[in-house]
């Protein structure tokens, strides 16, 4: 029998005879447009949102206006099994953060409370929970100062976070902040800063009804003592080399508002390593991690010194040149072999010298011979007056004619036209 | 760290023998006869040997490609992953010297980000199809090979530099981009092939994100900022082009524009300037809330006062381009035409006039020699009190010992590329730069 709405077949079960009302058959619609699924997708991006809350740090997400920031909160709280509660920072008052004063029957006897919002309350009577401050850079300096005293010592007036609520904030970056404050130094050091960006084909694939689903990072019990050991060797040890880089206040108006390395902010990338290499993080999350925590320039510094420890040590190579395994990208792998020859240097003996010859033989063999060129010079300049040229020279021939053929194009090079420059 | 995985890798391009690891010692290398067409790996690796001497801090990049041997590619390509593609019958034909100049030539692509740079103007611009690619590898050829030829390094056969489309040096790749267009006069240069490392198009031979040696973007990250390292560490080496990578490498230069609308509105919106919480008056909640004192939030306009440096050494069209945005930015913090004063000052300082009918109205008098002191005080006199003082200068001035009593967003006009007169007559002088107090937004 035909129904009054030829073109639109309602999924839900109605009785026929009842006419579905306007607002039944938009709710079906509505229902339809909603229907949609996710598909498994890496996103290095949710990943280190997730270490940082499971490591209890503050983050701070910065991104443009709608591009998915609460979406992806929504997600992680589901994931977390953590009730949301949401406060947008920007419209609300500072005593709302640090509690209201309510005078009661004898002030000067009694003193004044700060009450704390309803929001807070219901948050520690939860027990648990992930508070998500939205539009934390639209808010004027003195809701910021009073956020602080929140974001630090989880404290709303009297009340007192309970340690399994999680804190993350969200904020417009400067540019398109219409009438925005930025974070002073101080707030902006307390946060693991993640910008937070959108890929067209994330976008697209949603709207056509899949979304990405990120198969969230979980923690190897096995490997907390490990990852704790590697954390604290990472970061003192760079600490330890480059002292300048424990604490630098941003100075260019380019880095205002991010994130700068601080006592503070060097104790949260340690508990963040040690997170990411329990959960068998890629480097990609550690960067962004890292990144967001001390800033890009000793970010950097801290990856690369972490590449540096991945190397083998000169030690063992030494021990068992037969058998060492040599890393395979180039750059890797002549630091490694700079440092063979710094080992051999630094403590000098036969033995060694040719247990470093045996050992550029074989890298000789398994790569590349013009990484070669410089680690065997050194190694020949270091030879003492009674010490016979081992056999295993002969396997860095190829390496040796390298070395002359570069030399004799680098003559070409010089003697011909001079510099078109 | 990528481990091999064979099964996985398309039949086209062949694995280096020379440049694997040594895990498993694979017995096919030494029997693979010598034959015209193989690659010739000891004269490919001398050339990258010559390019590291040449270029020492280029070294660690250098190494950190991985050769993949390619009979698709033209010459030599990179692609996005740090891979290099080269055609043996290239290497063949090409003097180790001039290899050594395709070496630096393709790390470059990488260093300098061709590909994320060419996806971000293509999707900027919304440009499809290979044509754009290949101007896009063409501009992009123009922004290397300007500087990094000679001393040592021998120009290739038939590299493209920017004089032989009729384009200045020293630009960079976006700037080129909009400067040409194919044609003619670009006809002998379709054969140009860098690869997708140097214009972002995919091609057929690349092994992909998921293929074996590619480099993860956190390890491509780590590589140019070593590079950037080196290069920031030791200066004395590298041509002026290298050292402005390295300089911007890891702080791209932010756009002007908005930071200094970001630094006069947070000066003018600042605690103390023009809006707190106040507990004078009570809150409009107090009404709700019986019982409780609350602050209010007041606000009082804000009070802009625009010096600008009128002395010779500053060009009028840069004055007039920051003028305007400071006049519009301080507009849009709550100043009303009135609350902007305007005072033009070189050697002397004017009078501060109201910015009521727009910056066209303002007349910018000067043209001796600059000390803003006077510039300072005399805004600092303006009654009622400027809660900011904006300062537009070159830099070249004298700069008032102690901090005003309001705060100050200076905006310095750029100098580099050797424009400035100081370094004629000594290149060691730099003029002292402005004090620590102010903040301080280079424009342009």
């Amino acid at each position: 029998m035909p129904t009054s709405t030829p073109l639109f077949e309602t999924p839900q079960p109605c009785p026929s005879d009842v006419p579905a009302s306007r607002l039944d058959v938009s709710g079906a619609l509505l229902g339809l447009l909603r229907d949609t699924t996710t598909a498994p997708r890496p996103d290095p991006q949710l990943e280190a949102l997730t270490l940082a809350v499971a490591a209890d740090l503050p983050v701070l997400l910065w991104g443009e206006p709608g591009i998915g920031k609460t979406a992806a909160l929504t997600q992680l709280a589901d994931t977390l099994d953590l009730p949301l509660t949401t406060v947008i920072a920007s419209v609300h008052e500072p005593s709302d953060f640090s509690g209201l004063p309510v005078i009661g029957d004898d002030p000067a006897g009694n003193g004044i409370p700060m009450a704390p919002p309803d929001w807070a309350v219901r948050l520690v009577r939860a027990g648990r929970g992930l508070l998500f401050l939205d539009e934390l850079s639209t808010a004027p300096p003195a809701v910021q100062a009073a956020l602080l005293r929140l974001v630090l010592e989880r404290r709303v007036g009297s009340l007192r976070l309970p340690p399994d609520v999680r804190i993350v904030a969200a904020a417009n970056p400067r540019s398109s902040a219409a009438d925005g404050w930025e974070l002073s130094p101080p707030l902006a050091n307390r946060f693991v800063h993640l910008q937070w960006v959108h890929d067209v084909d994330v976008v697209v694939r949603g709207l056509g009804g899949v979304w990405p689903r990120a198969t969230l990072p979980t923690l190897d019990p096995g490997r907390l003592t490990e990852a704790v050991a590697f954390a604290r060797r990472a970061v003192c040890g760079l600490l330890g080399a480059r002292p300048a880089l424990v604490h630098r206040l941003p100075s260019g108006e380019t880095q205002r508002g991010g994130a700068w390395p601080s006592p503070r902010s060097w104790d949260m990338t340690l508990s963040l390593i040690a997170f990411a290499t329990a959960a068998g993080a890629s480097r990609d999350v550690l960067s962004m991690l890292v990144r967001g925590t001390v800033g890009d320039g000793p970010g950097l510094e801290l990856l690369a010194y972490v590449d540096r420890m991945d190397l083998p040590d000169p030690e063992d190579l030494l021990a068992d040149p037969g058998g060492a395994r040599l890393p395979e990208r180039g750059d890797l792998r002549q630091a490694a072999l700079d440092g063979v020859v710094a080992a051999v240097r630094a403590r000098p003996a036969k033995d060694r010298w040719d247990a470093a010859w045996a050992l550029l033989a074989r890298a000789a063999e398994t790569g590349a011979p013009d990484l070669l060129v410089v680690p065997a010079t050194t190694l020949a300049s270091l030879r003492r007056d009674d010490w016979d040229v081992p056999e295993s020279i002969e396997g860095i021939a190829g390496a040796v004619s390298v070395s002359r053929r570069a030399d004799r194009a680098n003559v070409r090079a010089l003697s011909s036209a001079p510099a078109d420059r | 760290m990528n481990s091999p995985s064979p099964g996985g890798r398309p039949a086209a391009p062949r694995e280096v023998p020379g440049n694997t690891t040594g895990t498993s010692d694979a017995p096919n290398t030494p029997d693979v006869p010598d034959t015209p067409g193989t690659l010739d790996t000891d004269k490919l690796f001398a050339a990258r040997l010559q390019a590291a001497r040449a270029r020492p801090y280029l070294a660690t990049a250098l190494f950190a490609l991985h050769v993949v041997e390619s009979r698709g590619v033209p010459t030599m390509a990179v692609d996005a992953h740090w891979r290099c593609y080269v055609s043996p019958a290239f290497v063949d034909r090409t003097p180790v010297e001039e290899l050594a100049g395709v070496w630096v030539h393709e790390v470059s692509h990488l260093l300098r980000d061709h590909h994320g740079r060419s996806d971000r103007y293509a999707h900027l611009h919304e440009l499809s199809g290979p044509a754009e690619r290949l101007r896009m590898n063409i501009a992009a050829d123009c922004e290397i090979n300007d500087d990094i030829f000679g001393d040592g390094l021998v120009k290739p056969e038939g590299a493209v530099v920017p004089g032989s489309l009729g384009l200045r040096d020293g630009e960079l790749m976006e700037d080129y981009l909009r400067q040409f267009r194919l044609g003619p006069h670009t006809a002998h240069l379709a054969w140009l092939e860098c690869g997708s490392g140097a214009d972002g198009l995919p091609r057929p031979w690349d092994l992909g994100p998921d293929g074996a040696y590619g480099l993860s973007r956190q390890e491509r990250d780590a590589v140019r900022f070593r590079v950037a390292q080196g290069i920031v560490g030791r200066p004395g080496s590298a041509p002026a082009g290298w050292r402005r990578w390295a300089e911007e490498a890891f702080h791209p230069p932010q756009p002007w524009r908005q930071l200094l609308g970001a630094a006069v509105r947070a000066a003018a919106s600042a605690p103390g300037t023009g809006e707190d919480y106040v507990y004078g008056r009570p809150a409009r909640r107090s009404a709700a809330v019986p019982g409780a004192v609350l602050p209010s939030l007041r606000r009082r306009p804000t009070r802009v006062v625009v010096v600008i440096d009128t002395s010779g050494s500053v060009s009028d069209a840069e004055l007039g381009s920051a003028l305007l945005e400071v006049a519009a930015i301080s507009r849009a913090v709550g100043g009303r035409g009135d609350l902007v004063g305007v005072l033009p000052c070189d050697a002397a300082a004017g009078r501060v006039r109201p910015l009521c009918g727009g910056a066209e109205g303002v007349e910018l008098l000067g043209g001796g020699g600059t000390d803003l002191r006077t510039g300072f005080t005399r805004a600092l006199e303006t009654r009622p009190r400027p809660d900011v003082v904006v300062v537009l200068t070159d830099g070249q001035t004298p700069w008032p010992s102690r901090r005003p009593s309001c705060r100050t967003v200076v905006g310095l006009f750029g100098r580099h590329h050797g424009r400035s007169s100081y370094d004629e007559s000594d290149p060691e002088y730099r003029p002292g730069g402005p004090p620590a107090w102010a903040r301080v937004v280079t424009i342009g």
